[in-house]
């Protein structure tokens, strides 16, 4: 939810430099917090995505796009396209001005990759579901399906590229992933519907109400972490601020899943 | 208290009916155990129990499944909740919290039971599975028998009036199996508690079996008391094959009754003259030496100063605990795993320092899940990537596949093999290369009598080619069977290594079931008592 919420704080706040220092200093919370746990290094592997999207994100950019004024920085050949696609072309006169811009937006989406990525790595997705009401039982199921997929493609895919090395694979390039691809999704498929089957076994969802093994103590950094993450929304600057003092304050990441369930 | 009636059940994607108008009850207090090859259905079987089949899964289901009065068609999984608990194969998969004692409260939460209901609840069962020192942990951390412990604990706490297990001890060394089966057995007897229970390592179960319902895969059932079931069945563990070798009129199932009945022929047998157990003498050369290895993760050590030679034509088994540093030392001789001090070499080289084609020509490595190495569309298209990476002929994997499990078809999809067509294919790939070393983790998991045979054998003729292999495992029976020679792993340590023989008898919980029915006699399986006879008469 935090996450979430300076995600939002970012995109709003639409800066470049902003952006960068966030993803830093939640680099520094999670390798300060982090467990040794399966999931902990999801982090690393949204980075890796990040980056990624910037590259494919600024090279479209500057392929396809409509003309705008600027600088002309360099001229790549231009396709001809029919007549009835105005305003699209794909090559052309790449300006300054629309490098930038694509660079930017593909800056900011991968620091809200990124920090998505913390937040998985710092608390379990299984936590997040028992924090989670009845109410959106069928919603509930499905978004820990799809977030407890991440962490364990990352635990699987090392797994398995240990053991196709040791097939005397070397697993870099496209043909790596293809062969890594399908025994991962299978893996991380046959897990879910392992879940999920034990989790229906267990009632999961059949009564409405719950009851609370252990009632969750509050305290005063997780409130105002709550609060840093609500005002993060409406002032991004302030709040990041806030937000990370609390955060480093906070001994416990007991916090992340408690946050949850007042959300909730 | 489990009703079937004229259950039949298929799926819709497949062509042969896995259950076909079977019949039967089970009563308050039974444990009945599910048998059957690899892939002949076992597992829907326990899961139509509560529904999972075919709620969860899909698939045809024709006749009435009724458990204490209640109909599987009208209620879904969750409704039998408090009724029935299930621990599936695989309980890591299974867990939805990070805590023991959350997960113990999960169940309980779900159907909304009063806190200090709960609280209670938990205690108990902490008790009888002897958690309570591991309440706090993070199950992530814990070995693969309490993960087992966890899991039935958690079924139990919701005092359901009957536990599905489906292979709970497949996974586990003998000693955390062992345990695991004599809670279960406790429950049913303290408790009253109905259990049904599915098992490849029939000898581990079948002494407190009260029932067997047999799957022979074409959807035929045969159900009956172990004796009449075993008496016939293709699928047998060596008590059986030893009373059957013998000529026993009657089956026994327990090592106890076995040593009764066997008492005049041990008495006559004891006057042979043992002959003494061939032993090396003159050393030979050593493909895998090991010197002086240590290693830890952060604080905890996982091997201490381990020094071993292994030379070739050895088949050598590594056992010991859950999380004794079998897999430790098995990755750092693949050379996955840099150790922290000591040296390794691998024909001479230092295996973490193989790449390639270099690699899959010194070190063939099968790895727990042998599905990791494939990513083939079809079996063919596998066997060609074999061929293509070891420059071979054509087709040579393919025949090596043929000659490991007659009869796959080459357009199978690698993942709707059996367990151990799977292992088959994963290892014919890796033998492709003909490597000088050849290790494997846990190999027989999941696996039936007779793809263990067929493993045994693909690996002693691998072996007598000059291959040094090296076999981690739990199963003492393959073991026997196998091994020229075994070391035992405790803690990070070498407790004990020489010839199998040697090491098996002299630990009794380690020690075969043929050895454990004609100690002092030193024989391992039923081939030995065999011949050891033959050459009386």
């Amino acid at each position: 939810m935090w996450a979430g919420a300076i995600a939002i704080g970012i995109a709003k706040a639409s800066s470049v430099l902003l952006a960068l220092l966030t993803v830093g200093v939640v680099a520094i919370v999670v390798r300060t917090k982090s467990e040794n746990a399966p999931w902990a290094r999801s982090f690393q592997w949204s980075l890796k995505i990040g980056i990624w999207v910037i590259a494919i994100r600024t090279f479209t950019g500057i392929l396809i796009g409509v003309p705008s004024a600027g600088r002309t920085l360099f001229t790549i050949p231009q396709i001809p396209l029919p007549t009835w696609m105005p305003g699209i072309r794909i090559g052309g006169v790449v300006t300054a001005e629309r490098l930038i811009a694509t660079a930017h937006d593909g800056i900011m989406l991968a620091a809200i990759i990124a920090l998505l990525g913390a937040a998985a790595s710092l608390a379990s997705p299984h936590r997040l579901l028992r924090s989670l009401p009845v109410m959106v039982y069928e919603f509930g199921v499905a978004v820990v399906i799809a977030t407890s997929v991440l962490p364990q493609l990352v635990t699987s895919s090392a797994r398995i590229r240990e053991a196709q090395r040791l097939r005397g694979q070397n697993n870099r390039g496209l043909q790596g992933w293809r062969r890594l691809a399908l025994p991962l999704l299978e893996d991380a498929l046959a897990r879910s519907l392992d879940l999920a089957a034990a989790m229906d076994a267990r009632g999961y969802g059949f009564s409405r109400k719950r009851s609370k093994y252990r009632a969750n103590s509050w305290r005063i950094a997780e409130y105002i972490l709550c609060v840093s993450a609500v005002v993060a929304v409406l002032y991004p600057f302030l709040a990041v601020a806030i937000a990370v003092i609390a955060l480093v304050a906070v001994p416990s990441q007991k916090v992340i899943a408690q946050e949850v369930e007042v959300i909730a | 208290m489990i009703a079937f009636t004229g259950v039949s059940l298929i799926y819709p994607t497949s062509t042969k009916t896995i259950l076909e108008d079977l019949t039967f009850t089970v009563a308050e207090g039974e444990l009945v155990l599910v048998m059957g090859s690899t892939g002949s259905g076992k597992s829907s079987l326990l899961r139509l129990v509560n529904g999972l089949v075919p709620h969860h899964t899909g698939g045809i289901l024709a006749g009435d499944i009724s458990i204490n009065g209640i109909s599987t068609r009208e209620v879904k999984p969750g409704g039998f909740a408090h009724l029935v608990g299930i621990v599936g194969q695989n309980p890591l998969n299974g867990f939805v919290t990070d805590i023991v004692e959350e997960e113990l409260a999960f169940g309980m939460e779900t159907l909304n039971i009063a806190p200090d209901v709960m609280r209670k609840r938990v205690e108990e069962v902490l008790d009888l599975l002897s958690l309570a020192h591991l309440r706090s942990r993070s199950i992530a951390t814990l070995s693969g028998g309490e993960q087992q412990r966890v899991a039935i604990g958690s079924a139990l706490v919701m005092h359901p009036k009957i536990l599905v297990l489906d292979e709970p001890t497949s996974a586990l060394d003998p000693i955390a199996a062992e345990e695991v089966l004599s809670i279960i057995h406790r429950l049913v007897h303290d408790l009253g508690l109905t259990v049904i229970i599915s098992e490849h390592k029939l000898e581990r179960v079948i002494q407190f079996a009260d029932r067997i319902i047999h799957i022979k895969g074409d959807g035929r059932t045969l159900i009956g008391t172990p004796q009449e079931v075993l008496k016939s069945s293709d699928i047998a563990p060596p008590i059986i094959e030893l009373a059957r070798a013998l000529n026993l009129p009657d089956i026994s199932l327990s090592v106890r009754d076995m040593r009764r009945v066997t008492e005049n022929l041990r008495g006559e047998l004891s006057k042979i003259e043992i002959p003494p157990v061939p032993r090396k003498t003159h050393a030979t050369p050593g493909v895998v030496i090991i010197d002086k290895v240590s290693h830890s993760y952060g604080a905890t050590p996982a091997l201490r100063e381990i020094s071993l030679t292994m030379s070739a034509g050895e088949i050598v088994a590594i056992m010991g605990r859950n999380g004794a540093g079998k897999s430790s030392l098995l990755r750092s001789i693949a050379g996955i795993l840099k150790v922290s001090r000591g040296g390794i070499t691998v024909c001479e080289i230092n295996p973490f320092n193989l790449q390639g084609n270099d690699r899959t020509k010194t070190i063939g490595f099968i790895p727990q899940e042998p599905s990791d190495l494939l990513y083939g569309q079809s079996v063919l298209a596998e066997c060609r990537a074999a061929d293509g990476d070891n420059k071979i002929m054509e087709g040579e994997t393919f025949a090596l596949l043929e000659k490991l499990v007659p009869g796959i078809s080459g357009q199978t999809h690698p993942r709707d093999l059996s367990e151990g067509q799977r292992l088959a294919l994963a290892l014919s790939v890796v033998l492709s290369a003909k490597p000088k070393v050849l290790i494997l983790d846990e190999p027989t998991r999941g696996l039936d009598y007779a793809a263990k045979n067929s493993l045994i054998a693909t690996l002693r003729e691998f072996a007598a080619t000059g291959c040094t292999i090296l076999v981690a495992t739990h199963d003492v029976e393959l073991v026997a069977e196998l091994a020229t020679r075994t070391i035992f792993i405790a803690d990070g340590d070498v407790v004990a290594d020489g010839p199998t023989i040697d090491v098996l008898l002299s630990s009794p919980s380690f020690a075969p079931q043929v050895a454990k029915i004609m100690s002092p006699a030193p024989w391992l399986t039923v081939k030995d008592v065999v011949a050891a006879i033959f050459t009386t008469r």
